[in-house]
C-alpha cells in the first residue's frame, strides 16, 4: 500500500501535466477544472501516505550494478515535505484558476506546475543519490519555466536565466557529492552513509559536506547566491507562493537536514551552516525593510526565514528547523497569495501606490494580516512556536553574539511586516483605483492556509512523533508531544524575544519620532537597496565570462590546417601521458 | 648495415605518417590534401601487414588491409567529388576559402 | 640492403608528391610511391595485398586523380600555409619522435617464418563481415559520386 501511494504522489501529477498540455489551449476552462482535480489527488495520496512512514525501503527498483538501485523510503522527513508539497501545491492551483483567468497557454502553466509537484514529492521520498540530483534538476527546470512564463517580458526571461545559472552553480556540488560517495562507498543509497558517517574517509566527507552546502544555499538562496530570488518574484504569484515560498527553496534546508548525522563532525561544517543562516538571515531583513516592491518584501523575507533554519540547522535543532519549516511554508504560501490577490486586483506591485485598501478588501487584509502576525512572532500563531524554538536551539548550542543577531532580525522583522502591512492596507489612498476582493476560487485557496496558519501549531507533538526515531533512527528528534514544545518555548528567553519584537512594532508605530535614527542609518538603506554590492558581483562575473569568451574566439578559426593541429597537439599530450606518465 | 627488416617498415610506417600529415598541416590545395590522406593510408597499410607477420597471422592482417584499401579508396572517391564541387561554388581549391565563421 | 632502398625510395616519392608544385606531377609521384609500397608489402609476405595495392593504388586512384584534377584544374595557389613550416615540421617531428619511442622497440625481435597462405578461407568465413562491410561501403561510395556529381551536372545545365 505504501508503495503505490508513494508512487502515486510522484505520478499523479505528472500524468495531470500531460493530460493538461494534451487538452490543448482552447479548452481553458477544461484545463482548469482537471489541474486542480489532479492536484487535489496528489494532495490526498500525500496526506494518506503519513499513516505509513517508515524508515522502510518501500520501492526498490533494481537496475544492474551501474546506477545502483532506485530506492524510495518513506520516513518522517520525507513524508512531511510531501504533504507539504502536494497540499500546499493543490493550493496554489486552486488559487490559479481565479490569478490566471484569461491568460493564454495555460497548458504550458499547468503542466509545469504539476511536473514540479512530482518532482517535488520524489525528490525528498528517494534515497539514492544519482535520484535527488535528477528531481533537484527537474524542479531547477521547472522553476526557470515558470518565472520566464511570459516570456515576451525581458525582465521574466532575464530573472528566469539567473535563478537557473546560480541554482545549477550550487548543483554542480550536489553532483559531485553524489558521484563522491558512489565512487567511495560504491553505492548511491545514502541512508547507508547517514547511519555509519565512519564510511567515508575524513578528507572525502569534508569535501562532500562542503559541496552539499554549497548546492542547498544557492537552491536555498543564501548568502552569497541569494540575488536570484528577488528577480525571480517575476513569476506569477501563485508560483511565487509554491516554488519560491513554500517547495523548491526548502529543498535546501532538506538537504541540510537530511545529512546532518553524517555532516556534524566535519570539522567547521556546522559552524559554516550557522554562519551562513545568520548572514542571510540578518542581510535579508535589512533589504526587506527598504524594498517598494510587495512581492520583493515577501521575497527577501523568505530568504531571511530560510536563515532562520539554517542557523537552526547549524545549531543542532533539526526539530527545530523542521518545525519552521512547516510554519513558513503555511504563512508565507499565505503571505504570496494574499499579495497575488491584492497584484491581481490593483494592476501594480509597488507599495507606494497602495494604501487604504483594507476597506475595499476585507478578507484579503485578515488573511494577511494572519500571515503578518505569524511571520513576525506573534503568540499564538505557528510562527510565534517555530520561532522561539529555532532561537532556543540558537542559544543552546551556538555563540551568544550570533543569538543576539538572530534576536536583532526577529526585531527587524516585525518591524518590515509591519510596515509592508501598513502601507498596503492602511493609511491613504494613494491612488484613485478601484480594487475587489478576492474572487472565490482565490477565497478557497487562502482561507484553509489562515485556518492553517492559526492552528498548524497544535501538530508539534504528532509531527514531532513523524520525524522521531522510527522513521528517522540517525537524527536524533526526541519531541513526541505539544506539551513538551509548550514547556521548551515558554522561558525566560523567550520573554526577551517578545520584548524585542514589540520593540520592532512600536518603531513603526513611532516612526515620525524616530526620524532622526533613520537618518543616520540612511547609508545602510541605501546599501541594502543596491542589495549590498552582491548586484554589482554578477555583473561583474557576467562580464568577466562574456569577455573570456571573447577572446577564446581566436582559437575558432574555421580552418582545416589549424584543427588538425589542434588534433595532433593533443595526440602529441597524450603520447606523452603514456611515455612519461607510467 | 643490419638494420631488421621489421625496423625499416618501422621507419617506412613513421616516414608516410609524418609526411601525410604534414601535408595536411602545411598545404592550402584540397587535392594536395586528399593526396596526403592516400600516403597516411599507405603507411597504415605497411604497419597492418608488419603487424600481421610478427604474430604470424598473415591472414586476418591482410583481412583488415583489404578492408582499409577499399574504404580508403571511397574515401578518395568521395573527397574528389567534394573538391570539385567546392571548385565549382567557391571558385578556388583553398582550404582558408572554406570557412565561414566571421565576426 | 633492398629494404633500404624501398624505403629510400618511398619516403622521396612521398616527399615529391607534397613539394611539386602541380597537381599532375603529384598524382603521379603518388602513383609510384603506391607501386614502391607494393613491392615492399610483397616483400613482407603478403602478395595478395601487395597485388590489390598496386592495381587500386597505382592504377584506379591515380586514374581518379587524374580526371579530377582535369575537372578541377590545375592552377598553383599562393603558399603561405596556415601553420608556418618550421611549426609543422617540429610539430611532426615531436610526434614522429614519441611513436616512435613506442613503437620501434617493440618491434626489433626475430621474423617468424611465413605461415601457410589461408587467406581466401580465412577472408570468407571469419571475416565475412568485413566482406560485407566492404560491398556496402563501395555501394555507398559509387551513390556519394553519383550524387555529387550528378548535381553539379544538373546546375550547370541550368545555369
Amino acid at each position: 500500500m505504501a508503495t503505490t501511494l508513494l508512487l502515486l504522489t510522484i505520478a499523479i501529477p505528472w500524468v495531470g501535466g500531460l493530460i493538461v498540455w494534451l487538452v490543448g489551449n482552447k479548452h481553458a476552462s477544461l484545463q482548469h477544472r482537471i489541474a486542480v482535480a489532479f492536484a487535489l489527488l496528489a494532495g490526498g495520496a500525500g496526506v494518506a501516505l503519513i499513516p505509513y512512514s517508515s524508515s522502510q525501503i518501500v520501492v526498490n527498483l533494481p537496475l544492474g550494478s551501474v546506477f545502483g538501485d532506485f530506492t524510495f523510503v518513506a520516513d518522517g522527513l520525507g513524508v512531511f515535505l510531501t504533504v507539504v508539497a502536494t497540499v500546499i501545491g493543490s493550493l496554489a492551483v486552486i488559487f490559479s484558476v481565479d490569478y490566471m483567468h484569461g491568460e493564454d497557454q495555460l497548458g504550458r502553466y499547468y503542466a509545469m506546475v504539476l511536473f514540479f509537484i512530482g518532482a517535488m514529492s520524489g525528490l525528498v521520498l528517494t534515497s539514492n543519490m544519482l535520484l535527488v540530483f535528477f528531481f533537484w534538476e527537474i524542479t531547477a527546470l521547472c522553476s526557470y519555466a515558470l518565472i520566464s512564463f511570459h516570456n515576451d517580458d525581458p525582465k521574466a526571461v532575464a530573472g528566469g536565466i539567473k535563478a537557473l545559472i546560480i541554482t545549477q552553480i550550487g548543483g554542480v556540488g550536489l553532483l559531485a557529492g553524489a558521484l563522491l560517495l558512489f565512487a567511495v562507498t560504491g553505492s548511491m543509497d545514502f541512508n547507508a552513509l547517514i547511519a555509519n558517517p565512519a564510511l567515508m574517509p575524513a578528507k572525502w566527507l569534508g569535501i562532500m559536506a562542503f559541496g552539499f552546502l554549497i548546492a542547498a544555499a544557492a537552491k536555498s538562496a543564501q548568502f552569497p547566491f541569494q540575488t536570484w530570488l528577488p528577480d525571480a518574484m517575476e513569476a506569477p504569484t501563485p508560483i511565487s507562493a509554491l516554488i519560491h515560498a513554500a517547495t523548491m527553496v526548502n529543498a535546501g534546508v532538506y538537504l541540510m537536514a537530511r545529512f546532518y548525522p553524517a555532516f556534524k563532525d566535519v570539522p567547521g561544517w556546522t559552524t559554516a551552516v550557522l554562519l551562513v543562516g545568520m548572514i542571510t538571515a540578518l542581510m535579508a531583513a535589512i533589504m526587506a525593510l527598504v524594498s517598494n516592491d510587495l512581492k520583493r518584501v515577501l521575497a527577501y523575507s523568505t530568504v531571511s526565514q530560510l536563515g532562520y533554519m539554517f542557523y537552526a540547522i547549524g545549531a543542532g535543532g533539526i526539530y527545530a528547523s523542521q518545525f519552521h519549516l512547516f510554519s513558513h511554508s503555511i504563512f508565507k504560501a499565505l503571505l504570496f497569495l494574499g499579495a497575488g490577490a491584492v497584484i491581481h486586483s490593483v494592476g501594480t506591485r509597488d507599495m507606494r501606490q497602495m494604501g487604504g485598501l483594507g476597506k475595499q478588501m476585507p478578507l484579503v487584509r485578515a488573511v494577511f494580516i494572519i500571515g503578518g502576525l505569524a511571520l513576525a512572532g506573534i503568540p499564538i500563531l505557528n510562527g510565534f512556536w517555530s520561532k522561539e524554538m529555532v532561537l532556543e536551539a540558537g542559544l543552546a548550542h551556538a555563540p551568544i553574539w550570533t543569538y543576539i543577531v538572530m534576536l536583532v532580525g526577529a526585531g527587524i522583522t516585525a518591524l518590515y511586516t509591519f510596515r509592508c502591512i501598513w502601507m498596503v492596507f492602511y493609511g491613504q489612498p494613494q491612488s484613485e483605483k478601484h480594487v475587489h476582493d478576492a474572487g472565490p476560487a482565490m477565497k478557497v485557496a487562502l482561507i484553509p492556509l489562515a485556518f492553517a496558519t492559526l492552528t498548524s501549531w497544535l501538530l508539534a507533538g504528532s509531527f514531532g512523533k513523524l520525524l522521531g526515531p522510527e522513521t528517522l533512527p540517525s537524527h536524533g528528534i526526541e519531541i513526541s508531544s505539544l506539551g513538551e514544545v509548550i514547556h521548551e518555548v515558554l522561558s525566560l528567553p523567550t520573554l526577551i524575544a517578545l520584548i524585542v519584537i514589540a520593540l520592532g512594532l512600536a518603531a513603526w508605530w513611532w516612526r515620525g519620532k524616530l526620524t532622526g535614527l533613520s537618518n543616520a542609518l540612511k547609508g545602510i538603506g541605501k546599501a541594502a537597496a543596491d542589495s549590498f554590492g552582491f548586484e554589482a558581483i554578477n555583473r561583474g562575473i557576467v562580464k568577466g565570462t562574456q569577455s573570456a569568451a571573447e577572446a577564446l574566439r581566436a582559437t575558432q578559426t574555421g580552418l582545416l590546417n589549424w584543427n588538425i593541429f589542434g588534433i595532433i597537439a593533443g595526440l602529441i599530450i597524450v603520447l606523452a601521458v603514456v611515455i612519461f606518465g607510467g | 648495415m643490419n638494420i631488421s627488416i621489421p625496423v625499416v617498415a618501422s621507419l617506412i610506417i613513421l616516414g608516410l605518417l609524418g609526411i601525410g600529415l604534414y601535408a595536411l598541416l602545411a598545404v592550402r590545395n584540397l587535392i594536395k590534401i586528399i593526396i596526403a590522406l592516400q600516403i597516411m593510408v599507405k603507411g597504415v597499410l605497411v604497419a597492418f601487414i608488419l603487424a600481421g607477420r610478427l604474430q604470424g597471422d598473415m591472414a586476418t592482417a591482410q583481412s583488415m588491409a583489404l578492408v582499409v584499401i577499399v574504404a580508403d579508396t571511397i574515401v578518395a572517391v568521395v573527397g574528389l567529388a567534394l573538391a570539385v564541387q567546392i571548385r565549382r561554388h567557391t571558385g578556388k581549391l583553398d582550404t582558408t576559402a572554406l570557412t565561414t565563421l566571421r565576426r | 640492403m633492398w629494404h633500404i632502398l624501398i624505403m629510400a625510395g618511398i619516403l622521396l616519392c612521398a616527399i615529391m608528391a607534397i613539394r611539386t608544385k602541380r597537381l599532375l606531377v603529384s598524382a603521379i609521384w603518388l602513383a609510384g610511391c603506391s607501386a614502391l609500397v607494393a613491392l615492399f608489402l610483397f616483400l613482407l609476405g603478403a602478395p595478395e595485398i601487395a597485388v590489390v595495392e598496386l592495381s587500386v593504388g597505382a592504377g584506379l586512384v591515380t586514374v581518379l586523380f587524374v580526371f579530377a584534377i582535369n575537372i578541377a584544374g590545375d592552377e598553383v595557389l599562393p603558399s603561405h600555409p596556415v601553420i608556418s613550416r618550421p611549426l609543422a615540421w617540429a610539430v611532426i617531428a615531436v610526434s614522429a619522435l614519441l611513436v616512435g619511442w613506442l613503437l620501434v622497440p617493440g618491434v626489433n625481435v626475430a621474423v617468424p617464418g611465413l605461415p601457410e597462405s589461408q587467406l581466401s578461407s580465412t577472408l570468407w568465413q571469419a571475416r565475412s563481415l568485413d566482406m560485407f562491410l566492404i560491398g556496402i561501403l563501395i555501394f555507398a561510395g559509387a551513390l556519394a559520386m553519383l550524387g555529387l556529381l550528378a548535381d553539379g551536372k544538373k546546375e550547370s545545365v541550368e545555369s
